[in-house]
Formats: structure tokens, sequence, C-alpha cells
């Protein structure tokens, strides 16, 4: 659905260079800070950028052509509303150009539990609940099959924030391609099945669980148990075998391992052996250094082993008469 | 489709309060300017009240203020943004403002200008209702090369501050009979108002220059903003 290949594009002070990617249908994420140009990518797929070279394709189109554009939805940080109007007007005016079936706005509204804002004018609105409104706007398109979202969460109305993921979640499911860009490890995760990290414009890496790929950091993965019973909780931790370190933080234990999967495992058993009462138990997500330190890892890792295949393989071949 | 993209653009003109306000403001200044000149009991009245204040002051800062309502004070790529955005094409989005801009000029110049010649009418003017018309066509005529006009200058700077730049311009080119008034619109309307030429030019050649000029000016506004 899209493809980026050999892209080269500048916006100040980020650039792009020769940068090829290629997304499906579904939930996937441009992991990275603000100036490694997850923002700067979006814009290029959307067609808000022009290219220096380098070809885009979005829905088997230029992004610009006049058929693709309605179908895609992009919703940056501080998307602008047409101001002197209200915000059923708004949704009116852009199935018009989206050239979609009207469909009454305080159900639009109501899917990510904005439906109070339907009859107040633009104008009125915080950032917040402007950027809710253009959210509303691209994920409840009937026409929108590419959805783009910089920063899902970020300065977003706070009754969206608990509503957006399950919607944008549907929506992949449906066949759309939704891209976020985000510098949250959490958020991406949140949202994305895949996730592409990228520094100073170009990809370093790609996981399919941040999760999972933390487990090749340096720290691991960490589990934060929250009990009733910490102390009784550590002591049955440090105990299990796939535990390298557990520490107690106020009313939460947090343990330490290398394998996510694992790890749950002996969280579990520590519990039922401790009979301490739990209240939460989550994987804590890495930081952004620290997954672009296990991508890094992991490539360099399977640089190694490709070059200790190739040394074998030589070998062999020397040996051979 | 162009209905649709013309619909915000139409919508911020009517329903900002400072644009309406400024615009009612401009409208009874020129009305004032042709009370007072039958008050004076001028023999040309219609004449001095739109060659005097019409020409070079009304009108140019009328259509500065409704073209600064239709793009919302910004330059006019951003004034379409939010229609891009949600999947129109920024030319016909651009197409869509500048005709919006110039229709408000257009209808707006007209109505002043049959307005002042109305109530400035002396008694050696031409016949009323002839005299009415022609200034209205000046009018429509003058609003739409200055609407393109500052259209042009809206699609410069990111606030559109081209737009002030091509005000001052206009002021200082057109005020001469030269050739520099021949690329502004002030030259032109001051010609098929009654006024000095610019080089001589007829009334006809001025208004054929000026629509030509307004369309050049519209088309390069266009041109950069899509």
């Amino acid at each position: 659905m899209i493809s980026l290949e050999e892209v080269a594009t500048r916006r100040a002070p980020l650039a792009l260079a020769n940068l090829s990617l290629a997304w499906g249908p579904g939930a996937h994420a441009l992991v990275g800070g603000a100036a490694d140009g997850g923002a700067l990518v979006l814009a290029v797929v959307a067609g808000a950028t022009r290219l220096r070279s380098g070809r885009v394709r979005v829905l088997d189109g230029a992004p610009t052509d006049a058929g693709i554009r309605p179908r895609i939805g992009f919703v940056p940080v501080q998307p602008v509303l047409p101001p002197a109007m209200s915000v059923t007007e708004v949704l009116t005016l852009a199935a018009a150009i989206r050239r979609e079936p009207e469909q009454d706005a305080e159900d639009r509204l109501r899917q990510l539990g904005i439906e109070a804002l339907a009859r107040r004018a633009v104008a009125t609105l915080s950032p917040e609940e402007a950027r809710a409104v253009a959210m509303v706007e691209a994920v409840t398109s009937s026409r929108v099959r590419v959805l783009l979202i910089e920063e899902p969460f970020v300065a977003l109305d706070p009754r969206a924030v608990t509503r957006l993921p399950d919607v944008v979640r549907a929506r992949a499911a449906e066949g759309w391609a939704v891209v976020i860009a985000t510098s949250s490890v959490r958020d991406a995760g949140e949202i994305a099945d895949d996730h592409v990290l990228l520094k100073a414009g170009a990809v370093v890496g790609r996981a399919a669980s941040l999760d999972a790929l933390a487990g090749f950091a340096p720290q691991g993965v960490l589990l934060r148990i929250l009990a009733e019973d910490p102390r009784g909780l550590a002591a049955a931790l440090a105990r299990e075998e796939c535990v390298e370190a557990v520490a107690r933080r106020g009313a939460a234990v947090v343990a330490r391992g290398r394998d996510a999967v694992e790890l749950a495992r002996a969280a579990g058993r520590a519990i039922v052996v401790s009979g301490a009462r739990v209240t939460e138990i989550r994987v804590q997500p890495p930081s952004l250094d620290e997954v672009r330190a296990a991508a890094a890892g992991v490539e360099a890792a399977t640089y190694e082993s490709a070059l200790d295949r190739t040394r074998a393989s030589l070998l062999l071949a020397e040996r051979r008469p | 489709m162009i209905a649709a993209v013309a619909w915000a653009p139409a919508l911020r003109l009517l329903r900002t309060p400072r644009t309406r306000m400024a615009v009612a403001g401009w409208f009874a200044i020129a009305l004032a300017f042709g009370i007072a000149a039958r008050w004076r009991g001028s023999a040309h009245g219609a004449d001095h009240a739109l060659l005097g204040a019409l020409g070079p002051l009304v009108l140019p800062l009328l259509a500065y203020v409704l073209v600064g309502g239709v793009v919302g004070g910004h330059s006019l790529s951003h004034a379409t943004a939010p229609l891009v955005a949600f999947g129109a094409s920024p030319a016909r989005s651009a197409a869509a403002a500048i005709l919006v801009a110039a229709g408000a000029c257009v209808v707006s110049g007209a109505l002043v200008a049959a307005g002042v010649d109305v109530l400035a009418h002396g008694s050696t003017d031409p016949p009323l209702l002839r005299d009415a018309l022609a200034s209205a066509y000046a009018g429509a005529l003058g609003g739409a090369g200055y609407s393109a006009w500052f259209a042009l200058g809206s699609s410069f700077g990111r606030r559109g501050g081209g737009r002030p730049v091509l005000l001052v311009a206009d002021w200082v080119l057109g005020a001469s009979d030269g050739a520099a008034a021949l690329v502004t619109p002030r030259g032109h309307l001051r010609n098929l108002l009654g006024g000095v030429p610019p080089l001589d030019l007829s009334q006809r050649a001025s208004a054929v220059a000026l629509a030509l000029l307004a369309t050049g000016w519209a088309l390069v506004a266009w041109r950069r903003a899509r």
C-alpha cells in the first residue's frame, strides 16, 4: 500500500537520504525522536513535501494524485482546521472534499468520546480538542485507506486518548495502512505491530515487538509488579533462575531478565509461592536509546554470525582436495 | 468540488467579525465622501468623490481587507492548508480562494462606486443612471484588479507579507502617469474613473490592460500557491 524507494528530501533542519520502506495493511510505527525524521517521512507519504529524488507510491499511485489524496488521512501534531466553521460543518466539508457519503457528525465524534464538541465553533476549540476533531475526521472517514498520525497521544484531548488505540487497531484490522511516527516506545507498542527505528533520518533497525527487542538490550527486560507484600514477592522472585536481578521500589517489585515470556512465567510462580496479592503486572517499555542499542546489537550479532558462516565455508573449501 | 472548497474561504470572509467591521467601515467612509461632495454643491461632485477618495483610497483598502479576510491574514497556501489536509487539490483550493476574493472585490467595488456616484452626483455630471453604471463598471474592474494584485501579494511570505508590500507599491508606482503606473491597478482605475491616464492610454485600453493584468496576477498567485 505504501512504498518509498530511495527517497531523499529535506525540510530544515531535517533531511532524509536514500530511504526505502514499504508497508502493507496493518498498524506500523516509525520510532524516533523529533530530530530523527519520522514526521518528515509521514509528510512525504502524505504528499506534503517535495522529493529531491526517489519515488513514493501510495495505493498504487502518487500521493499527490487527485484520486489518491482524499484516501490519505494525515494528522500532524498541530492540525489546522478551517476557521469560521462549527465542528459539524468541518466534518461535512471534509466529507464533501473526500467525496464520501455524509455521516452524522455526533456519531463520528462519539467514536473518540468527543461528541460534546459537535456544535462548538472551531475558533473556540483548544489545540487538544482541535486535534481530536482532526483525528475523528481521519479515523472515521469511509474513504481513507492510509492513515498517518504524528505522535498519536501528544496534545490530544484526554477523552480521545483512551479510545484511540482501539479505533486505530480496528481500522488496521479492516485493511487500512496505519503509520504512526512517535518518540515514545510505549505509544508505538500500544498501537503498532511492527516498528521501524529511525535515527537522524536513517533506518537503524526493524522489529515486530519492541519488548522482545529489549531482551537484546544490555539492560534486558524489566517486569514491574505492584503487590501488597512486595518483600515476600521479591524473595520468591530472587529464587527464580531466569531472573537476573530484583529490586524493590516502594510497593512495586522490578525483576530483570533476558526473555519476557520466561520472566512472566517466573513472576507467576513467585506470586503463587509468596501468596502476594498483586494489583498490576506490566512489562516496562524500554527507552528509545535502549531499543536502538538492542537493534544495533541484533544487527551486529547477525553480522558476526554471517561472518562466522562465511569463514567456516571458506575453511571447508580450503580443506577440500 | 470547487463549490466545496470555496465554501471555507467564503464563510471565513462572511463570519469573521473583524473583516465585516472593516468592510462596513470602508463602505461608510466612501459614502461619507459622497455625501460631503453633495453638501459642498460641487457641479462635478461624482468626479471629485470617485477620483479623490474611491480610486486612490477606499477601493484599494477595501480590496486589501477583503483579500486578507479570505486568506485569514495568512499566506494563500496557508489559508488553503486545512482543505488540502482533507484531500483537496492545492490547485483547486487556491483557485477557489482567489475566485472568492475576486467575487467579493468585484461586487463590493461595483456597489461602493455606484453608491458614491449616486450620492455625490453633481449638476454637470452625466445622467445619473448612465454615470452610476459606468462607475459600477469601473469599480468592478478595479475590484477585480486589486483582488488579483493582493492575491499575488498573499502568495509571498509565510503570513502573506507580500500584500502590504504591493499595497505600498501600488500607491507609489500608480500615483504617476508614467510607465510605472501601467503595471499597477491604480493607474488604470484612475483612467477608468476619468482621471489622468497612464501614458495617455484610452479608457478602453486601460480596461483591457487591467483585465489582462488581473488575469496574469491571479494566475501567478495560483501557480505559486498550488
